[in-house]
């Protein structure tokens, strides 16, 4: 099969397009035939030998592949050949073919489109779940979401909308905030020009956000502390900064507040069922039109090196989405 | 009426007993004449000028109490003079009497002494809502307490045991671990010989605990991060060990754990009906048998600097009292 390969550690430059063999089946392996594969900024830590997987060279990179089943391993029950699936990957998914696993993989709807189902790998499901089981998000409640036009955020903003609480937005730009206010935002605070701890205040009538969704780190957690509720919960599910936040004990304490941390993968593999019935809610929202996939634009999968040089650019807003041979 | 007043920010010695005039009575609240006052480590915060409640000084301290209603103002329903109660603020305790919201006043079950009545509200009260709102703990989750033989870690003990969790108490010494093993804590571990983690490991068979209640922070709450199950809840209850913990987030990040502050005298303005709810079933617990509040001091009131400093020293377990008018209040 062809693949994007990953040979040294290094830039986008350094990737060849090539073949590989197919990977072998494993027990509870579902072989699938690639439509379209996510681009993630991950992909870009990951080929330089920075993220914290590492794997064995030469590999492909790519974390989310959208396409059809092909085979099944012999432990494998939820899915057959010719199922039209999603799954979130270790790695590989620059490629013809992935090797991917029963439990991060889910049928979508017969009229979700292949690029719109790769945000369902991993976007939605971490908003989501973030949201639902760390968050405990209900209806009526403030929801303060960061960096709101990325894949996690304005995914964060379209479930929080949908489950029912009012929504602040942040980002960078003025033009990422209109992006999740067209979402579903009810306010958007421009974290550059604006001072988010004031603005949430006067928002809120000085009560201050219920549930975070914190992916930034840094400056914008320690703002998160000054103008979250009494009992909020803010959940973190990664740091975009690079900045890893230090939440200070005293001041949770005299806040009531609570810090969750939160990552999708445990909790597909020690809570299935969760994990299952989550994914049918997203797909359920996304039937009444609540979820609207942002797709920045399709290239073929041999311009991968193209694709995370866009990304490390800061050219993309929505996902990028590398596409094969036929098409949708 | 005698009352021990804080003249200046800092430690327990600086409180003298002084005389001061009887609080006036007014609508809505009830005079109690107060039996038993118990030392809490939030009181040792309090007169230092650190505790997140402030009022301008000279204050009367005192957070914690039992007694007997000896008059109800206008408008009071429910609470009549006789009636013997137990009840917190975060001043006012220690002194003769006290004027207090008849709202904030809990019924103490005939036969009940005053002295453990004084003994259970703050103690027992943090531990249930630390398991009960915050941690949101289910039979047979495992639980780790800190500080175990100390007011809050006694009570977050035996309320723990009532709510079908297994226990592993943590102490500083043998004396302590035994003390919080015969409260009926499963598993003891004595953090001056033994290192918290391992033991931990090993107790939950490499599982770790499903929840955390922490009243002592530092090096105890460094140990627990290190040893919790996914999903686990660790519960913030205080720093009394000195130090002021930083939670890395990405710690928390693979196991989906939670870091939640904890200030349970708080809830009782913000969220009454819960607190309710839980000093009822904190009494039924107590009527039944359940719940055996310890206390392992009792002084005069004009002693309360060394009482004070019992919990300083760390030789208190289980709750320090001043007694100001005794059983016969």
């Amino acid at each position: 099969m062809r693949a994007i390969l990953c040979h040294g550690w290094g830039g986008p430059e350094d990737l060849t397009l090539g073949d590989a063999p197919s990977p072998p089946i494993t027990p509870d392996g579902v072989r699938i035939a690639a439509r379209a594969t996510g681009v993630n900024f991950a992909d870009t830590l990951m080929i330089r030998g920075r993220y914290q997987r590492k794997p064995d060279l030469p590999f492909s990179p790519g974390l989310e592949t959208a396409g059809v089943v092909t085979e099944v391993g012999a432990a494998v029950t939820r899915l057959k050949p010719g199922d039209r699936v999603v799954s979130a990957l270790m790695w590989g998914g620059f490629a013809e073919e992935v090797m991917a696993e029963e439990r991060f993989t889910f049928k979508i709807p017969d009229e979700m489109g292949f690029e719109d189902a790769v945000n369902f790998a991993v976007a939605y499901p971490t908003a989501h779940g973030a949201l639902l089981w760390q968050g405990r998000l209900a209806a009526g409640e403030t929801a303060l979401i960061h960096g709101a036009a990325g894949g996690v955020g304005l995914a964060g903003v379209e479930i929080a909308k949908a489950m029912g609480a009012t929504v602040i937005a942040t980002a960078g730009t003025d033009a990422k905030g209109a992006l999740a206010r067209d979402h579903g935002a009810d306010h958007a605070i421009n974290t550059t020009t604006e001072n988010i701890r004031d603005r949430v205040l006067e928002i809120t009538g000085g009560r201050g956000a219920d549930m975070v969704l914190e992916l930034i780190g840094g400056e914008v957690f320690d703002a998160t502390l000054r103008c979250a509720a009494w009992n909020a919960r803010i959940v973190s599910v990664g740091f975009a900064s690079g900045s890893i936040p230090q939440a200070p004990c005293n001041i949770l304490l005299v806040k009531n507040i609570g810090v969750l941390g939160f990552a999708l993968s445990t909790y597909r593999k020690n809570r299935f069922d969760l994990a299952d019935a989550s994914m049918t809610q997203l797909f359920d929202w996304w039937r009444a039109g609540k979820l609207k996939p942002v797709i920045d634009r399709r290239m073929d999968f041999a311009r991968a090196a193209e694709a995370l040089n866009l990304l490390i650019d800061r050219k993309v807003t929505g996902k990028l989405v590398l596409t094969f041979d036929g098409g949708d | 009426m005698r009352a021990v007043i804080c003249p200046q920010f800092g430690p327990p010695e600086v409180l003298r007993v002084a005389d001061v005039p009887r609080p006036e009575i007014a609508p809505g609240m009830a005079r109690v004449r107060i039996a038993y006052a118990a030392i809490n480590f939030a009181d040792i915060v309090m007169i230092e000028g650190a505790y997140q409640k402030k009022r301008p000084l000279p204050f009367v301290a005192g957070m914690e109490y039992s007694g007997v209603v000896t008059e109800c103002g206008p408008g009071v329903a429910g609470v009549a003079p006789g009636d013997r109660v137990m009840s917190f603020e975060f001043f006012d305790c220690f002194a003769d009497e006290i004027v207090a919201p008849a709202a904030h006043l809990y019924p103490v079950p005939d036969g009940k002494p005053l002295t453990e009545a004084a003994a259970l509200p703050v103690g027992y009260g943090t531990g249930h809502g630390a398991l009960e709102w915050r941690a949101r703990m289910r039979p047979g989750e495992w639980v780790l307490v800190h500080g175990a033989a100390g007011g809050v870690g006694l009570g977050t003990v035996e309320v723990a045991k009532a709510m079908g969790g297994t226990v592993i108490a943590c102490a500083g010494g043998a004396g302590k671990v035994k003390r919080a093993l015969d409260h009926g804590a499963d598993y003891g571990i004595d953090y001056t010989a033994e290192d918290i983690r391992a033991r931990v490991l090993e107790i939950t068979g490499g599982r770790g605990v499903d929840v955390v209640v922490d009243p002592v922070g530092g090096d105890a709450w460094e140990a627990s991060l290190r040893c919790v199950n996914w999903r686990a809840r660790m519960v913030i209850v205080g720093f009394a060990g000195g130090r002021v913990p930083q939670i890395p987030a990405n710690i928390l990040l693979v196991k989906n754990v939670a870091a939640v502050g904890y200030w349970w005298g708080d809830y009782r303005e913000k969220r009454p009906a819960m607190m309710r709810d839980s000093v009822a079933k904190l009494t039924d617990w107590w009527r039944e048998g359940k719940l055996r509040p310890h206390v392992s001091h009792i002084l005069p009131m004009e002693e309360v600097t060394e009482a004070m400093n019992l919990l300083v020293r760390r030789e208190a377990t289980g709750r320090v009292l001043l007694d100001i008018g005794g059983e016969e209040a």
